[in-house]
Order: structure tokens, then sequence, then C-alpha cells
């Protein structure tokens, strides 16, 4: 049999990605996990192996094109296989050899492989469009048979049962879709559709109403525009994630000044030993341990039911040239000071290069954010969803400071954490960042 | 209101159009002949008594003759019924009807009318190939002519006096099992609808199609015998959940169709029945109509109950398997359920 | 023939003459027309039976009623069509006797008395016994007249027309031009018989031969015939020998048969035949008779020009027409 080269499903928010470019050619010969093509996807470049060895064929993708999520691009063709040479319709009259009879053959074979079509009547069609349903949705319900009217509205029927939770309004797939795309709280919604379900109209009029708002309040007619960049791959998951922390969460941000001393001390001291380590790496390492001592900021608000996760993986804000990138590192708080440091570094340089996995970025339950480097002291970080809290670091700062009742030059650092009041009040959120404070103002601490 | 037979029903339209005007005539085979019997089924019977020989007008058996005649007579201002005994017959005289009668309003450039009816009992009934046909298809494809097909003693009245007072040829197909016909002339298995007919004036307007059963779920449109085929199948059907509307199109040209659209739109099932063979007919005709209008209301295949590709057999077993059954219907409408 | 300038007088016989002319000269100009590429359809020309048309039709009123075949110009000249009307059917213009619905082989015009000219052999026949049937009922007097030819009295058409007409009695004539010809088919190789009109007697009808050539001839058999019809004695079968000089149409080289027998043919050209008769038993001077002739050259040319000045069709006007009202 030929393997088949699909695109991986990569756990994203977006089921098309840009084959960026092929590294093989139709006709060459492949070996087993060697790369054969570059895909971008919402948060980085991938490079997709080739899941056999073999002749690479019928290669249905160009370079630059969008592809579907488990659509197929090629074929690899085992050894000793006779296969056509392309997936193009021939352009000359087949000549009637053997082999093209062969082709002629397989062609049909792989005809017969593709993806069943979904039978729908034009009736279901529009009824199923009128109320946005899927149609691989209905396809599964109806386990194959032709769609018709009365199977659409079975269907229609049977999803409410599941979606007894009256705290959640039904909501069609496509109105979903749309909202989670724009960072909109359906939840909060009452839709127009049958059993005042949500369709993509009503999501419409809410976003419109929004935008308006927004062109109105902030568009000067009289400025003229310089260049035009358009909101894609990595900037507009961006964009999406940051309006949806924006409306989805209760954020409070906290501030504090923290004498910093002793941790620049404690890095110098590292320095001087030879064992590179930056603020982030120390920052990683301390924060792993607080946060195992208050895991409500190490949670996630799902549906109504707050997770408290066992483990702790802080994610850290690179600047890259695709926009800002949040890579994870997991289990932090079960890492050495070394290993942070070797996998903080390796990661950031992969995120820079664009080659960070999706894997990578996923399942952060925090998140670390330093502007010291741009000389900021004191921001406001917007949580990073679904997780609760984030901690923004501010510049190290060697300034006139009260200390032991003098005034003395000491480096001072300002935390801003951000966290969502949703899960978690005031006082425990302060109590965490008092933690953090102490142990950066007595890194010995650690050491307990 | 009394109550008539078809065969009774044509009989009165016949008479009332001709006592209003006295262009109107009959001609046609054994139509008139003292001791006959008034046409194959009846229709003129009693008829030269009122009306005299000449007005009642036996022809030779000569088709082409009796059309021609129709047809010039028309031209020169009078109204004929023609009467052709067995519909196969109208291909002798297929040349007049396509040919002349079809086309004179049209090569005049619309100045030469042709008033002429003409009435021709079809389907089968025992009687072999060539007397047995179903061919009101052939018909609704030649531009210029009118087809009709009534299938109740209402409408076979008042269509027959539109007809009569229309200026164009129009072909009125009647079904034999439909004429309620009486005595040696009764035809074996007979449905005989029998109806209640005004005896005061009124017309069917030609064109108008009507809605003889409501139902939400599949449309079905029958003609002639395939209507009362199709209404039976629908009681059948509602006994398990499935509602048909049935329609009877009365005129096949013109045709009706924003009834049949709407009827489609509502149901988005169309099932179309006919007693004549299956390719290219009437019924194709009608599913290209629906996918070109309805295509987007359409929520199963249109399909077509028609008799197979082969002449009208003789033997019962076989015309019976051959004419649209009662049950073929529930088979084909179940089948897109 | 002795009686027709006592019988017809000077100005009956002058305006056949004018018909006839008229006809041989329309098909003159027509043919020349068509070879220059100017008329789009295919002709059937009418050149060689002109007193046919003419002594038949010198019988007729406007309300009497004729049906025609594929060779229609002279039945419709000689019924008293327009020529305007009939040159500008032929051109497809929309002044044609059709509006550019017919063409050559349909002109007609129920407004004198012509339906659509029928060019299918022999379908006019029955369709002529059913006017005639109408005529009895409700225009008596009046009468139904036949134009075809020797190959349309083998169609069936023939026999059911004839049959019914005659046992109804009705008033109709059924001209029967026979050319020798059906198409290219010589009439010896279709017909068992010597003369189409034995064939009046098989329905009981009457039967007559006469030179078709002889525009005095047919006129006065015409004159009887219509005189029976229209005393309600019943239909007759007049056969007009006669020859037609042209082809069949004008993709037709004459093969199947000889230039002799054309010859001889030509030498009794009907309209030669009347003008000769005009000079030697008439008043008529040959100044008369060119007069005459410049007078028809003239309505001609003025017909072509109608013609060619007329507007086209619109493609819309296809969709015109199809039922009445």
């Amino acid at each position: 049999m030929a393997v088949d080269v699909l695109i991986p499903p990569l756990g994203q928010t977006v089921d098309t990605m840009t084959l960026v470019n092929w590294y093989k050619k139709e006709g060459e010969e492949v070996i087993k996990g060697e790369p054969l093509f570059v895909i971008e996807t919402d948060k980085a470049n991938l490079d997709i192996e080739a899941p056999a060895s073999g002749t690479l064929c019928l290669i249905s993708a160009r370079d630059g094109d969008e592809v579907k999520v488990l659509s197929k691009v090629a074929l690899i063709r085992l050894a000793g296989e006779k296969l056509p040479e392309s997936s193009l319709p021939p352009t000359d009259i087949p000549v009637a050899s053997q082999e093209s009879a062969n082709s002629i053959i397989v062609n049909n074979a792989s005809l017969l492989d593709r993806p069943k079509r979904i039978l729908i009547s034009p009736r279901a069609r529009i009824l199923a469009e009128k109320e946005e349903l899927s149609l691989d949705d209905l396809g599964v319900f109806s386990d194959g048979k032709p769609i018709d009217e009365r199977l659409v509205r079975s269907y229609m029927r049977q999803p409410q049962k599941i979606h007894q939770d009256i705290s959640v309004p039904a909501i069609s797939p496509l109105a979903r879709k749309i909202a989670e795309s724009t960072g909109l709280d359906w939840k909060k919604m009452t839709g127009t559709g049958t059993a005042s379900r949500i369709m993509r109209e009503d999501v419409e009029r809410v976003l419109k109403n929004k935008q308006s708002l927004a062109e109105n309040a902030s568009i000067p007619s009289s400025l003229t525009v310089g260049d035009t960049i358009l909101l894609h791959g990595a900037r507009e998951v961006i964009a999406t994630r940051m309006v949806q922390s924006h409306t989805q969460t209760a954020p409070v941000t906290l501030s504090s000044e923290v004498d910093a001393t002793a941790f620049v001390d404690l890095r110098a001291q590292f320095i001087k030993e030879g064992i590179h380590i930056s603020y982030n790496d120390l920052l990683l390492y301390l924060l792993g341990r607080v946060l195992r001592q208050y895991p409500q900021l190490n949670a996630s608000l799902i549906g109504q039911e707050i997770k408290i996760w066992q483990e702790i993986n802080i994610g850290l804000a690179v600047d890259t040239d695709r926009g800002l990138l949040v890579p994870v590192l997991c289990n932090v708080d079960q890492k050495g000071l070394t290993q942070i440091a070797l996998e903080t570094r390796q990661l950031s340089e992969r995120c820079r290069n664009g080659m960070c996995t999706p894997e990578e970025m996923k399942a952060g339950t925090f998140t670390l954010t330093n502007l010291g480097m741009y000389n900021v002291d004191v921001f406001s970080p917007i949580i990073n969803l679904p997780q609760t809290a984030i901690l923004g670091v501010g510049r190290i700062k060697k300034m006139p400071y009260a200390f032991e009742d003098t005034i003395a030059l000491r480096y001072i650092l300002w935390l801003s954490l951000t966290f969502d009041h949703r899960l978690v009040d005031g006082a425990p959120a302060a109590r965490f960042l008092q933690r953090v404070m102490q142990m950066i103002e007595r890194p010995y601490l650690l050491m307990v | 209101m009394p109550k008539m037979t078809i065969a009774e029903a044509l009989r009165q339209g016949i008479r009332e159009e001709m006592q209003r005007d006295k262009c109107v005539f009959c001609l046609g085979e054994d139509i008139g002949v003292p001791g006959g019997f008034g046409g194959a089924f009846t229709v003129t019977l009693g008829l030269s008594d009122e009306f005299g020989h000449e007005r009642i007008l036996d022809t030779p058996i000569s088709e082409i003759g009796i059309a021609g005649v129709a047809i010039g007579a028309a031209m020169a201002g009078m109204r004929p019924i023609a009467d052709v005994q067995y519909g196969d017959f109208l291909f002798c005289m297929m040349d007049q009807l396509a040919n002349q009668a079809a086309k004179m309003t049209y090569m005049s450039a619309g100045t030469v009318k042709v008033p002429m009816v003409m009435r021709a009992p079809v389907g089968a009934t025992g009687r072999g190939s060539q007397h047995a046909q179903s061919l009101e298809a052939f018909f609704t494809h030649i531009p210029g002519l009118k087809v009709l097909a009534p299938s109740t003693a209402y409408d076979a009245k008042g269509l027959l006096k539109s007809a009569v007072r229309d200026d164009n040829p129009v072909l009125i197909f009647e079904h034999k099992l439909l004429y309620g016909s009486k005595g040696g002339r009764a035809e074996k298995g007979a449905l005989s609808p029998v109806g209640f007919v005004p005896e005061e004036e009124y017309l069917v307007p030609i064109g108008k199609g009507i809605v003889r059963r409501e139902g939400k779920d599949v449309t079905i449109v029958g003609k002639l015998l395939t209507v009362y085929r199709a209404l039976e199948a629908a009681d059948q059907l509602a006994q398990i959940g499935i509602e048909a509307e049935v329609i009877d199109p009365r005129t096949l040209i013109p045709l009706d169709k924003e009834l049949i659209y709407e009827s489609v739109r509502k149901t988005g099932r169309l099932v179309l029945v006919e007693e004549d063979n299956l390719t290219n007919g009437w019924a194709a005709e009608l599913a290209a109509l629906a996918v070109d209008e309805c295509f987007y209301w359409l929520d199963a295949p249109v399909k077509r109950v028609s008799a197979p590709d082969t002449p009208v057999p003789f033997a019962p077993p076989m015309e019976k398997f051959y004419v649209p059954s009662v049950q073929r219907i529930i088979e084909v409408v179940k089948s897109i359920f | 023939m002795a009686e027709p300038i006592e019988v017809l007088g000077n100005g009956k016989m002058l305006s056949m003459y004018r018909t006839m002319f008229m006809i041989r000269r329309f098909e003159d100009r027509v043919n020349e027309l068509y070879m220059q590429g100017q008329i789009p359809s295919t002709l059937h020309l009418y050149v060689g039976q002109e007193a046919v048309a003419v002594g038949v039709c010198a019988n007729l009123d406007k309300d009497d009623y004729i049906t025609s075949t594929h060779r229609p110009h002279g039945h419709a000249i000689a019924k008293g069509v327009s020529i305007k009307s009939i040159m500008a059917e032929l051109y497809g213009k929309k002044t044609g006797c059709c509006q550019g619905k017919g063409g050559s082989m349909h002109v007609g015009d129920i407004q004198v008395g012509m339906f659509p000219a029928i060019a299918i052999v022999g379908a006019n026949i029955p369709i002529t016994a059913g006017a005639a049937l109408a005529c009895k009922f409700i225009h008596p007097g009046k009468v139904a007249v036949s134009f075809f030819g020797d190959g349309a009295s083998n169609e069936g058409a023939f026999h059911e027309g004839l049959n019914m007409a005659a046992i109804w009695n009705l008033p109709a004539v059924f001209v029967c031009e026979n050319n020798l010809y059906a198409a290219s088919t010589p009439f010896t190789t279709t017909f068992k018989i010597k003369d189409v009109s034995e064939r009046a007697a098989a329905y009981g009808m009457l039967g007559e031969i006469v030179d078709g050539n002889d525009v005095i001839a047919v006129y006065n058999a015409a004159k009887k015939a219509t005189e029976r019809a229209r005393a309600g004695q019943g239909p007759t079968l007049l056969e007009c020998k006669t020859y037609r000089q042209c082809g069949h149409s004008r993709s037709d080289p004459r093969g199947y048969r000889t230039k002799e027998e054309e010859a001889e043919w030509i030498k009794r050209d009907p309209i030669l035949l009347l003008a000769e008769r005009l000079l030697s038993e008439g008043n008529e001077t040959s100044e008369d008779i060119k007069r005459i002739e410049d007078q028809v050259n003239v309505d001609i040319e003025g017909a072509i020009v109608f013609a060619k000045e007329s507007p086209d069709t619109e493609p819309s006007d296809t969709l015109q027409h199809v039922y009445y009202g």
C-alpha cells in the first residue's frame, strides 16, 4: 500500500494552514522521518516528516497553498509499487500500454479512497445552512445515509437534549466559531434562532455594534493610512486571544516594588561561577516553587468549574519577528535551575526562528512576561487564557532606596500581577505576590 | 345536481355547446349511426337524434380525412369536435395534427385560427398494443396544440366546453377506464367515477390544475387514471404516516406549473405517475421542470412511476405489470423516505 | 374553344393575361434575386403552369377558399394576395404576408381566402374538404378549391379527402396540375392509369381533363366546376395537363427529362398561347399587351423595392403566434 502524506492536526484554533514550501519534489525518493515540507500554523513554522520511505508522488498542494487539517497532499509510493506520476489529469491521451492501463486502475482506486462526500438534499442543505449546522456533524449523525430535511430536524432536536445545561445557551457551530475567533463571550448572549439558539446573525450583530463603537471612537477621518498590515497568522491569533482575555476575564492588576539587590547578587554569583543564568530563569525557578504553595493561581475556569492543575507549566512571553509568542516550560517546579536555563534558551531560540511546535506553546498554566529590557517599570499584563494569572516583571533599576534606616543604592524591581478575579480574590492574589517578593528580596528562602 | 359518468358529462357538454353555437359539430367514426353505439365509448350516443346527421357527422374510416376536414372546417369558421375512436389512431393523422393544425396560426402570423377539438381515448384495457397507448406526451411536444386530460365528470364537461370555445386546436385525452360507459360498451375493470355535474353553465379553465388531496410530505402528480391510483396510494401511505398531496394538472398544455411548484416547495418530494412509457416522457419533462424551478426545495430525488419501455402487452398479468399500480406508487414513495 | 371572346369579353381576357404575365415575371425576377443571394429560402417556381392558377381563380371571389402547395406563388398572385406582401415574405420581412413566419412555401392571406400554403404534399386536400364543409354549413354559395400536383394524387390524403368531399357532396374543386413529374419521378412511373381524373369515378365524383396551358380552357372548365359546387351539386376533380418549365426547386438540373420535351412544351407556353389569341381573335394590339407588361414590370420592381426596404423580423418575434389570440 502507498502511504498518504497528510496535514497533521496541530491542535490550534484554525483548521487550515499554509504549506510554506516543499523540501522534496514529485518523484523524489524520501526516507521515513525526513522533512517533506514546512507548514505555517497560527503559531509556528513546522517541518512535516515523511511517514514512510519511498517515492513521493501525487503532490496535490503547491508551495503557498492553504491546506486543511487531515487533507492529503501527497502519496509515498513504496518500493516496487506502480503508481501514477501525477494526480493532475493527463494532458495527453494515454498510450494503450500495460503501464498506462495499470495507471488507470490505480487512479480509480485512488478516487475510491477519497473521503466520502456527504450526501444532502438541496432542501436539507438550505435548512442546515439556515440553522448553521455543520455538514460534518450531520454526516456523522446520518451515519452515511443521504441527509434530508427530516434528518436535519431530528438532529436539531437531539443536540438540545445533550445541551440541557441551562446556564450555557445553545449556539450554532458557525456562530460559535465566529464568536470564539473574535473573542466574543457568547455564553452571555441570547439568540434569535429556534429555542433562543444563538445564530451567526446574532454574533455578527453584536460584533458589528462593537466594531462601530470602536470605529466611531478611534479613527479620526483626518488620518491617512501609511501602511496596512493584514491581521494574519500569529498576529491574528494574538489579536483574538487578547480580546478574548480582555472581554472574558475579570482582570485585576496588583503592582508592588521590591528590593531585588540580593536577587541581583545571586545571579552575579552564578555568573561568576560560570553558570549562565538569566533573571527569567531565576524567576521561573522561583515561580515554580511559589505556585506550588498558591495553587489557586495555577488554575483555569472551565465552564462552571475551576480546575486546579497538577502541573506547573509556565509560559514565557517571547518577542519574535512574528509577534509575541509564549513557549511553555513544563513542570517548572520539578526542574533544577540549570535545566530551566537550558530549556528556556532552547525554547526562546526555536521560537524566534519560528520552529516552536504548537505543542510547546500549549498547556501553560501560568505566564511570566518580562519587559525589563525595554526599561518598563510597571504595566498591566493581560491574562493568557485559560490561565488565571500572569506576572509582569519590570526593569531592575539601581536607585536610592530606604534600606535599614538609611538611604542606600539598591536594585529595585516592580512586579505587576494580573489575575482573573472570577477565580481568585484580591487577598490571596496579593499574598501570592507578597510571597514572590519575599523570595526576590531574600532568595535564600528558595533553599527552604 | 345530477350525478354523471365522464361519458355522460362529455355528452352533456357537447350538447350544450351545439345548442349554443350552430358552428359546433361533431365528426368521427361510428358516432351517429342509427342503431350504433354513439362512438366507441357512447359519448355521442343519441346526439344525432337531437342534432341530425349533418351535425353528428359519421365519417369513413379515414383518420387523415377526419383531421383534415376538422382543420379545414375550423379555419373556415366552424368549431368541429372530432372523435378519434382510439387514441392510437392519432398516429394515422399525425401530419394533419403536427404539421397542419399546430402550425397554421404560426405560419400565418396569427391571422388564421384553427378552433377544433379532438377527443381521443387512451389507456391500456385489454386490447393489446394498438388500442392501448397513452399518447398525451407526444402531443405535449408539439407547439401550437393544447392538450387536456380530464379525470372527473365535472372537469370533462367543463374542459370540453372551454376547448370548444378556444381558438386553437385542442386535444382532449380521455381514459377508457374512466368513461363509465354503460351497456355493451362498458369496460372491464373500469373505475366508473361518477361525479356531480352542475346543470347550469360552467367552464373549467384550460391551464388550471387542481389539488385532489392535500398533504405535506410528498407531491404526487398523476393524470387521468393515475390520478386515481395516486389517490389510492396516498390513502395507504397515510396509514404509515406519509401524507401525500395529489395533483391533477387536468391540462397538460398549457401546464399549471405554479401549482406543482408550490406543492413541491411545500413537500420537498415529487413523484410523477404516468401510464405512458418512461423514456423521454411527460413525467421526465415535469421532473426537469421541478428540478429547474424547485431544486433548492427538493429533499429527495424526483421519481417517476411509468410504464416500462415496451409496447402495451395484451395478457392480463402482463398488462397489470405494465400499468403503474397503487403498490408501485407506494413503493416508489417509500423509497424516498 | 371557339367561344372565349364572346363569353369572356376583352376585359377578362386582358385581366387574365395580366395576372399570368405577373406570375411569370414575378417568378423570373425571384429566380434572379435568388441567384444573387438576396432571397434566403429555396424556391419552387410556377413557370409554365400559370394558366391553371389564373384560369381557376378567375372564377373565384375573395370569400372563396383556396389551399395551395409548396409551389404557391402563382396561386397566391392569382387569388389576389398582394405581390408586395409575397415578395416581402420571400425576403423574410416583417411586412410579408406571413410576417416572415411562412416563407416561400407557406405564402397565403386569409383576407383574400387563401390559407397558408401547405407544403406537405397532399395534406391540403382533406383540409379543402373541411373548408368546403364549412362553406356548405355556414357560407352557402361559397366554394373551396384545392391545387395540388400529380404527385399528391398518390397520397392517402388525396383519397380520404376526395372520398369525404364526394360522400358529403361538398362544394369543392380539386385541381390537379399534372405537370408530368412528381419532383423528378415521371408520371408513368407512379400511375398505372393514363389520367388522374380517372380516379374521380372511384369516388363517384365528376372528373374532367383540360389543357392546362390553355387558360381559357381552364377557365371554362373551372367555371363549370365551381358553378356545380356552388349549386350544391358536389365536387369535381379537374385535371389540368401542364408542364413545369423550370426545375422542381432551385437546385434541380432537370436531368430526368429531355431538352426536346422541354422545348415542345415551351412552344406551347400558356402566356404565349394567350397573347397569340388576344392578337388574333381580339381587338388587342401588341402595344396594348406591351403596355400591360410594362405596368406589371413596374409593379414587380416596386414590390422588390418594398421588400428590400421593409424591416427585418425581430428574433423575439419567433415566440409570437404559436397560439391564436
